[in-house]
């Protein structure tokens, strides 16, 4: 378990290497969510695509890089709004252990 | 369309300002842009050919000394000829 | 005024990274937009072509690599882009030095795409 300080006002991550799959049960449960396999393929996803473009994705790239790798199924905002309800972007990137993605409401 | 130039003479975006403005275009001066229009500075020849209508902000010329240097091809204007030059054009690029 | 002007954005951003955090405001203008669902178009002019070069490394001081991130456009459906071809000649980028959505516009062209924008945003 991490202290509460090594988290922002929001409930980010401060530091990117503190990260382990352990903080993203932490965070998770903390947002009342319980991690399943289908969350966990996103949040992977996400880490993917932060390493390769330096950013937390909007909501539209997530959809569309989900549909990427995922196919059409779960490519839906639909889909990532069953499993991460709210704002799915902001969301699955605080439990991904990413910055606020900027583009985002 | 409205171009408003504040770099002063050197600065890169200056060339760049030149080079896309044109006939039907207006460019005020700004901020340290004013010294663009020093009559000495010929750095106007280029702003001239282009056949834009050229307008320097008076606050500005005065605060750089440069109001009783202005070459001959510049209207000065007040805040409320800026306005009026908004007001004439639909689209503005801000170079800075 | 002009009446040929459609009602999409124009981005236009001359600045590199990372001395200033223009360019960086200019990318994320042009990717909030998208975002939105709203035309935009961004054109990199002058010095703001050098945002495209490859192998950025910028992890030690603590800014973005605009390269990965400009990588990231067509997820926001920004499929394509404009660079100054003289900017990008003069800073010798090649054209495999440059992302697959660049296009390369002459000032001819870049004055089109000034004539065919109601909204220019200049960073």
């Amino acid at each position: 378990m991490l202290p509460g300080s090594a988290f922002d006002g929001e409930g980010f991550l401060r530091d990117m290497q503190a990260w382990t799959p352990a903080v993203a049960e932490q965070v998770a449960a903390a947002e009342g969510l319980t991690l399943t396999p289908a969350h966990w393929e996103v949040i992977t996803l996400l880490r993917q695509y932060y390493r390769q473009f330096d950013s937390s994705p909007a909501m539209r790239p997530l959809v569309k890089w989900v549909r990427i790798h995922l196919g059409e199924d779960c490519g839906r905002s639909v889909y990532l709004l069953s499993l991460f309800p709210g704002s799915p972007a902001k969301l699955a990137s605080k439990i991904a252990g990413l910055p606020k993605p900027d583009n985002c409401l | 369309m409205l171009h408003t130039l504040s770099c002063a003479p050197g600065h890169p975006a200056v060339k760049d300002c030149i080079a896309l403005l044109r006939a039907n275009d207006a460019l005020l001066l700004l901020g340290d842009g004013v010294y663009i229009a020093l009559q000495h500075s010929e750095d106007w020849l280029a702003l001239q050919q282009s056949g834009a209508s050229l307008h320097v902000l008076d606050a500005d010329a005065r605060a750089a000394g440069v109001r009783q240097r202005l070459a001959a091809c510049f209207t000065v204007v007040d805040d409320d000829g800026f306005v009026s030059l908004t007001e004439q054009h639909a689209q503005q690029m801000a170079w800075y | 005024m002009s009446t040929t002007a459609d009602s999409g954005v124009l981005v236009v951003t001359r600045h590199p990274q990372p001395g200033r955090s223009l360019a960086r405001a200019a990318l994320d203008t042009a990717l909030a937009t998208a975002a939105f669902d709203q035309p935009v178009t961004l054109l990199f002019l002058g010095a703001g072509v050098l945002q495209l070069l490859p192998q950025q490394d910028s992890a030690s001081v603590g800014v973005r690599n605009l390269r990965k991130v400009i990588d990231s456009m067509p997820l926001y459906d920004l499929e394509h882009y404009y660079v100054d071809a003289e900017a990008a000649e003069h800073f010798g980028l090649t054209a495999e030095d440059l992302p697959s959505g660049a296009m390369l516009v002459d000032r001819d062209a870049q004055r089109s795409l000034f004539d065919n924008h109601q909204h220019i945003l200049g960073f």
